[in-house]
């Protein structure tokens, strides 16, 4: 086992039972798994599997029936819910599928805007803002309204504004749902870019397999339990070396890309179900 | 987060459905316009009562009467009296600036053909110095000589003393002139209706006849009324001095005698007049004399009563406007919710970025009390231009009152009180969508629809 670096969320046991009527769904049943600094990591999994709901217990977004969530070293599964608002805003940045810019602002001041939250001065916050679309490449950009731009260009906007706080972790959901494939490669690529250059960790749910390729590691969950993890290293060698951006270019999205059984085996790891 | 940050999104959102804001605003406008109108009717009504009742004399004045009656012979009760005494007693209570005597005596006024049979009324320097004067000055303080002052209707009781004819019986002013003539005045009035006409038999002597310049006329005409109007007034020492010289140890009418009809060797005054520092304390002196035994009267009681009728009348009228005030509140709630129902996602949103709860129902309290802060000083404005106009151009207040003055008022304090109070309940309006905004789940960003 390869020392990885700090873990920046840990997440042990964690139950969500939903009450519908008499019967109790199990949304998530158990779920242990670690994340460390740095990295890119993908939940995949097939609608309905639990994926967003971890997704939102990540975030503070919603609470856990039982179990931990410790994210940098603060358990935040008892938080209150002005505790939780006060987390995100000091450590937690989000991607959106439909980008969710405010419509009455321009770039510039959307990416500043969760830095008015944490009362930044407009002109500093402004400078960092055009600092941060100008890494998501929209020098020209920057005063135009949300609704004036394309989606894959709001979306640039979206991770400029997760990136501006600069969180302790990034969550992303479907962050390339509403893209067509030319742009998803690119915002994918500009994701992993970005996250790399400035050494940030990313945790993004989609429910594309080939999507989930661009991670450094996948965690595939089914029916709210993880059934395997992907590391990226043994994707690749699975599907021949630059296999996922080969088929992107390909342009098939809907293409399944089922790892083979072995591989899976080779990927189990201590957080997988008992 | 920042203040003006906070400010410049409720003011943005605002500005997303202007159609809307500015009918919401319209809404607080009419609200605020028509309270302050209307108190300030209220107020330009009680000035306007105030004005007329301070022209027909001084408010802070109260009159202080004996509660004996001194005829002659009668049990009196010589305690009673109102003298100089009586006046140091009263001029040590607290809010007294001033006591006057105020000291009758009647007389028979003689000019040429026209006399006239009056009573005249000796006070002191400081009331004759409160005594409007049309014509001629008040003599100087060191001034000996006694001087009158009639009052600018006294000139209506003087009549043709051959054919009895005065203005009651033609409508004319008899020509007599205070200031250009010399006027005649006889203080021993009971020789004089003894000695009249053709009386020859009498045993009494005909009256001596003085000479009396005149100080001053009080100002207006004779159609004018104040409450100087019908007397004569002059200095109450020098008009003792006057009767002691004439009358010696004679009693002197109008001034009480004892049981043997010997004078007393003081004067006794018919009435005080007691000088309040502020028109506020009038009733508490008036409380206070009454409390010592004595019969007062002040305008104030006058102005009491109707500042109670006036009170009720502002109060109404506030009413009225309060009500359309409160529909605007609704206007105002319903327009936080709409918006809030068309914000849920973006509220999310925001909250999924970290803003805090309290910022989120802050903004919205902003917003609504935004609306209420433009609709109050929209409407503040024009609560300005409709008084202008019916100061102006209705003069209201000379159909309602009679009197010419503003019928609308807007002091400080109803203009400052207008605008927070319309920001006040734009904020009340907006509090219950704030909580409930604030409580949004942040969950609704993240659905996707």
């Amino acid at each position: 086992m390869v020392d990885r670096g700090n873990p920046i969320i840990q997440v042990k046991n964690l139950y969500k039972i939903y009450r519908v009527g008499d019967t109790r769904v199990h949304a998530l049943d158990g779920v242990d798994f670690t994340v460390y600094k740095g990295e890119f990591c993908a939940i995949v999994g097939p609608s309905g599997s639990g994926k967003s709901t971890l997704l939102n217990m990540l975030a503070g977004l919603e609470k856990p029936t039982k179990g931990q969530i410790v994210i940098d070293k603060i358990h935040i599964e008892d938080m209150t819910e002005n505790q939780l608002v006060e987390f995100r805003r000091k450590r937690v940045g989000f991607i959106f599928q439909s980008y969710n810019l405010l419509q009455t602002m321009n770039a510039v001041e959307n990416v500043a805007l969760p830095l008015s939250f944490r009362g930044v001065p407009k002109k500093k916050r402004n400078e960092i803002a055009v600092r941060y679309l100008k890494l998501v490449g929209l020098e020209k950009q920057m005063k135009h309204m949300a609704n004036a731009m394309s989606g894959g260009q709001q979306q640039r906007v979206g991770i400029a504004r997760a990136l501006a706080v600069n969180p302790k972790i990034i969550f992303a959901d479907e962050p390339t749902g509403n893209l067509d494939s030319k742009t998803t490669l690119e915002i994918l690529k500009l994701m992993r870019q970005v996250v790399r250059e400035q050494n940030q960790t990313l945790v993004m749910v989609t429910h594309d397999n080939n999507l989930a390729a661009y991670a450094d590691r996948q965690f595939h969950i089914v029916d709210g339990k993880i059934v395997r993890i992907v590391e990226k290293a043994e994707a690749d060698r699975m599907s021949g070396g630059t296999a996922a951006d080969e088929r992107m270019v390909g342009g098939t999205l809907d293409m399944t890309a089922e790892l083979p059984e072995e591989a899976v085996e080779t990927a189990e790891f201590s957080a997988s179900p008992r | 987060m920042r203040f003006l940050d906070l400010l410049g999104m409720s003011v943005s959102n605002l500005k997303r459905r202007k159609m809307r804001t500015f009918l919401t605003v319209l809404g607080v406008i009419i609200g605020t316009a028509s309270v302050v109108i209307m108190v300030s009717l209220g107020i330009g009504l009680n000035g306007l009562m105030m004005e007329q009742y301070s022209s027909y004399g001084d408010m802070t004045m109260v009159t202080v009467n004996s509660n004996t009656y001194y005829g002659g012979g009668q049990d009196v009760d010589e305690s009673q009296f109102l003298t100089d005494d009586t006046m140091k007693q009263i001029a040590v209570l607290d809010h007294v600036t001033n006591v006057s005597p105020v000291l009758r005596a009647d007389v028979v006024l003689k000019q040429g053909l026209y006399y006239c049979s009056q009573s005249i009324t000796g006070v002191s320097r400081d009331y004759l110095e409160k005594i409007p004067l049309g014509q001629g000055e008040l003599a100087a303080a060191d001034d000996n000589e006694l001087k009158f002052y009639y009052g600018n209707r006294v000139i209506m009781w003087f009549s043709n003393e051959k054919t009895g004819a005065g203005y009651g019986d033609n409508e004319e002013l008899p020509p007599v002139d205070f200031m250009g003539k010399p006027m005649f005045v006889i203080f021993d009035t009971n020789a004089y209706w003894q000695t009249r006409g053709n009386n020859t038999e009498s045993s009494v002597k005909p009256p001596k006849k003085y000479l009396i310049g005149t100080g001053g006329v009080v100002e207006g005409t004779f159609r004018d009324y104040n409450n100087y109007s019908y007397d004569i007034y002059c200095d109450a020492e020098l008009l003792k001095q006057q009767l002691k010289t004439i009358f010696r140890k004679n009693p002197i009418p109008g001034q009480p005698t004892n049981r043997k009809g010997k004078p007393y060797p003081y004067f006794v005054y018919s009435q005080l007049m007691v000088f309040v520092d502020d028109m506020e304390n009038v009733t508490d002196v008036q409380k206070q004399l009454s409390d010592m035994g004595y019969q007062t009267n002040s305008q104030m009681e006058w102005i009491e009563q109707a500042q109670q009728t006036y009170g009720m009348v502002q109060l109404v009228l506030g009413g009225i406007g309060a009500v359309s005030l409160f529909v605007a509140a609704i206007g105002i709630a319903n327009t936080m919710m709409m918006s809030i129902y068309e914000r849920t996602k973006e509220i999310g949103v925001i909250k999924v970025l970290g803003c805090d709860m309290r910022n989120i129902r802050n903004m919205f309290l902003l917003e609504s009390g935004f609306i209420g802060f433009m609709g109050g000083v929209v409407g503040l404005c024009i609560s300005y231009g409709v008084g202008y106009a019916m100061n102006h151009f209705l003069s209201l207040g000379q159909m309602m009152m009679g009197v010419d003055g503003d019928i609308s008022r807007i002091p400080f304090w109803l203009a400052g009180g207008a605008i927070v109070f319309a920001i006040l309940v734009g904020m009340l309006a907006g509090f219950f969508p704030s909580l409930r905004a604030m409580h949004l789940s942040p969950l609704a960003a993240i659905r996707n629809e």
